[in-house]
């Protein structure tokens, strides 16, 4: 049968026009409209590599057993922590991230989500000075401009340039790629960059030098020579760059992790959007992130709301707290600052540096996924995951923070659970009744 | 050699990791990669594997090589995955993220074997079991 | 004056939070309550006496009251915090946020401090003789002003976002800082007697930064309008002859710093 809409659960772009195909009978599943990355996400729908039985590890030995036996296993490794660790990945919905952080603020652990290892310092950034945003489709229609910044958006979000940012044909923008100036920030000459009108390649770690000269040229000052040599850029490059903006009528700067990630972290981001800001003096010009899993916005906003802090929250006293680079998993596990950990939707264990992930190793870990990794080797306890947007409903909030409903095309593969959602309401059931036992 | 070491997402790491192939070859064919421009390659005696090594020396990782324009000498890419993270530092500078790009590493030619995912995280995280 | 020994005994495999170890607080007890105040770790409250030994009586006032901590603490967060009076002396390294919102009196570290040390602070005084990390005398998240009053002296290095937002009071570091020195600064003073790596006093709208070695990426907003010589703020000496910079021009805040940078060390500049 064939689904219309289907809402993609893989990168920010979180695209919504994507069209299955589910042939149950034969096992196989046709993916129209999607990326390479969504539709091998799709694939897993039928894959035969899917953990379908929940394990266990004894005495180093991986075992199957039942779904009674591994959640019982999990409350009891999260009731006997002193301190657990709640890595609530983003590649689920918003109500099952939801649950995980009740259970979080429920035992006094720490919560935290991918947007640590990814935009978190854009999210610091943005709470040091504010954002100048729009979605996407004002960008779409208005954007005469694209700056991508420190991004390699062909790669990491495929789709983003052709739905969004650079070759749809917008309202104020008819003539899609030929009505854009494309411009790409990046010490690599990666795809993004190739397919620019203007690749400005600058030396790594030099972001932030590279703005705030940038920002002295546009408040009508000359940057200090040393700049050139520092950036690898020339004055006379970054100048052209701020008069292409102001003489633009929309400018849409997506950031990546090459400004987050590099040295300067939040700062890079706070100069970029006080930029953003003092540009809009001269005209629209507003920035956004390129995020990189379908619902990493979402932990951010759902956090927020609920306990006033975007991520790595610390609830040990009761009260939600927030200090990156104290309370935030990578440096929580460096300092071997947790004694056991719950990590859904994510593979945790590839995308941390080895210190870290050697002490995540060394604890007890829960972890439910769909598919074989890392992460549910290095665990004790291990749940299958119901893959979102494909067999359950939710919600997912996109790289611009708009809120998308998804409906699923098939059931969950489990009659145990009806998703991650519904899994987590089970521990949490189970969690209250050994703690208050 | 010393170099900048920046990591990202190519789109058939992409491709991989989404669809749950972590554990096969084609994801250590596309990962376990690190990118170098044809000056650097020449200059450590153009090996067929490299080992990248974190600057305080406490971690190394074999990788096979691949000589790119798209790189400047003095700086390596390794495409988001298990093998990047092995040297990418741990410090965060308080802000809870760690040095994804822009790490300072060695670069050595090795004859070491190249790990799968699986056996990485079996040896190096796991201790061997 | 009295003086309260703590030794650490405890199990120290998670961090503990120890905002109770101020003189205010142990001023009028005896060495029994003081063991029974409540420190955490993890999410559970637990009895001082569990970590550390409790030696001698508190002061009959804050002021009166000197604690001395006998050994490491790396691991022991906010020692100090809030306090008003009196002395800390920690004869090893401290843990995060010591003497963070400090208010008066003296914290002395003989070994190094983790991050955040002094964050906040409105008066006192905070030595660190070893080295420190980041967010020194720093602001909160999100928070624009940092330290208002008291001096912060470090012997030996720190790392990033040194006076982050400071509005007044002193910062003295006796080695190196790396990253964002006096990042948006207006008021007080920060002397750097080693080098900086980059991005010193970066959107800096006041104040006043001193550098004495060399800075290796100079910040671009900032324009030189002299030399001076041997200069001097109250009882900081720094001698020599130095650049003298305006800026930070990338923001445009009508306030600028002050930023004065070594001749010797900085030819190139």
């Amino acid at each position: 049968m064939v689904y219309k809409n289907i809402i993609c659960p893989v990168c920010g772009g979180s695209c919504d026009d994507v069209q299955v195909n589910l042939d149950k009978k034969n096992g196989t599943i046709d993916v129209q409209n999607a990326c390479k990355m969504g539709n091998a996400k799709f694939q897993e729908v039928v894959s035969h590599h899917r953990i379908l039985k929940p394990t266990i590890r004894e005495n180093g030995k991986v075992k199957d057993v039942s779904w009674d036996e591994a959640l019982e296993m999990a409350a009891d490794i999260l009731v006997n922590s002193k301190k657990p660790f709640f890595f609530l990945g983003s590649e689920t919905s918003c109500e099952a991230q939801e649950v995980g952080l009740h259970i979080a603020e429920y035992l006094g652990g720490l919560a935290d989500s991918n947007a640590t290892i990814c935009h978190g310092p854009t999210v610091m950034g943005i709470q040091e000075s504010g954002m100048v945003g729009a979605t996407a489709g004002q960008a779409k229609n208005r954007a005469d401009m694209i700056v991508y910044w420190g991004v390699n958006a062909l790669e990491s979000m495929p789709r983003h340039m052709s739905r969004y940012g650079v070759f749809p044909r917008g309202y104020w923008t008819k003539r899609g790629r030929f009505d854009r100036t494309m411009v790409t920030v990046d010490p690599r000459v990666t795809p993004t960059a190739a397919a620019s009108d203007l690749h400005v390649q600058l030396n790594p770690n030099s972001d932030y030098e590279l703005l705030s000269a940038m920002f002295t040229i546009l408040n009508g000052k000359e940057p200090h020579p040393s700049v050139e040599e520092i950036t690898g850029v020339p004055i006379s490059v970054m100048k052209q760059t701020v008069e292409m903006m102001k003489e633009s009528n929309f400018v849409a700067i997506y950031v990546g992790l090459g400004v987050s990630s590099s040295y300067g972290k939040h700062r890079n981001i706070e100069i970029a959007l006080n930029f953003v800001k003092e540009m809009n003096n001269y005209t629209k010009c507003n920035i956004g992130a390129l995020r990189g899993h379908c619902n990493v916005a979402g932990f951010n906003q759902l956090a927020s709301y609920l306990y006033g802090y975007p991520f790595g929250l610390d609830f040990t006293k009761g009260y939600p707290r927030y200090n990156p680079g104290e309370t935030t998993c990578v440096d929580l596990l460096r300092e071997k600052d947790v004694d056991a950990a719950f990590v859904m939707s994510a593979d945790l264990m590839d995308h941390i540096p080895a210190e870290s992930a050697q002490y995540l190793a060394d604890i007890p870990m829960i972890c439910l996924d769909i598919a074989p990794c890392p992460s549910t080797t290095a665990a004790e306890v291990v749940l299958p995951g119901v893959i979102d947007a494909m067999e359950c409903d939710g919600t997912f909030y996109r790289l611009d923070n708009v809120p998308v409903y998804f409906e699923p095309f098939t059931d969950s593969p489990f009659s145990e659970t009806k998703s991650n959602e519904d899994t987590l309401k089970q521990l949490f059931a189970k969690v209250k009744a050994k703690k208050e036992a | 050699m010393e170099a900048l070491l920046n990591t990202g997402s190519t789109i058939d790491e992409g491709r991989l990791a989404k669809g749950g192939s972590k554990y096969t070859d084609d994801y250590t064919k596309e990962c376990a990669v690190c990118w170098m421009c044809a000056e650097d390659f020449t200059s450590l005696g153009c090996p067929e594997k490299v080992a990248v090594i974190s600057r305080d020396r406490k971690y190394s990782v074999a990788l096979t090589t691949k000589v790119t324009e798209a790189m400047r000498s003095g700086q390596v890419f390794i495409p988001r995955s298990i093998w990047a993270n092995v040297v990418v530092e741990p410090d965060t500078f308080s802000t809870g993220s760690p040095r994804y790009k822009g790490s300072p590493v060695f670069v050595e030619p090795t004859d070491d074997e190249i790990l799968s995912a699986e056996e990485l995280v079996t040896k190096m995280y796991m201790g061997g079991e | 004056m009295a003086d309260v020994i703590l030794k650490p005994i405890g199990n120290f495999d998670l961090t503990v939070e120890a905002e109770v170890v101020t003189p205010d607080n142990f001023a009028g007890k005896s060495a029994d309550d003081i063991g029974k105040l409540l420190v955490w770790q993890g999410p559970e409250e637990l009895p001082l006496a569990d970590f550390f030994s409790v030696e001698g009586n508190g002061g009959s006032s804050a002021e009166d009251t000197t604690i001395i901590i006998d050994g490491e603490i790396p691991r022991v967060k906010r020692i100090g915090q809030e306090m008003t009076g009196g002395k800390v002396l920690i004869k090893g390294s401290a843990g995060m946020h010591v003497g963070s919102g400090m208010l008066g009196g003296e914290i002395i570290v003989e070994g190094d401090a983790e991050s955040w040390a002094g964050m906040e602070m409105k008066g006192g005084s905070i030595h660190i003789k070893g080295d420190t990390k980041d967010h020194v005398g720093c602001a909160y998240r999100g928070s624009w002003k940092g330290m208002s009053g008291g001096r912060i002296t470090i012997d030996g290095n720190a790392v990033s976002q040194v006076g982050g937002g400071l509005v007044g009071g002193e910062i003295i570091i006796g080695g190196s800082v790396k990253h964002f020195c006096g990042i948006r600064i207006s008021g007080g003073l920060i002397v750097v007697k080693g080098n900086a790596v980059r991005t010193v006093g970066a959107e800096m709208t006041g104040g006043t930064i001193v550098v004495g070695g060399c800075i290796e990426r100079f910040t671009p907003g900032f324009e030189m309008v002299d030399v001076e010589s041997d200069l001097k703020f109250n009882d900081i000496e720094c001698p020599g002859e130095y650049k003298k910079f305006t800026g930070d021009y990338a923001i445009p805040q009508k306030g600028k710093g002050t930023l004065y940078v070594s001749c010797n060390n900085n030819e190139c500049l």
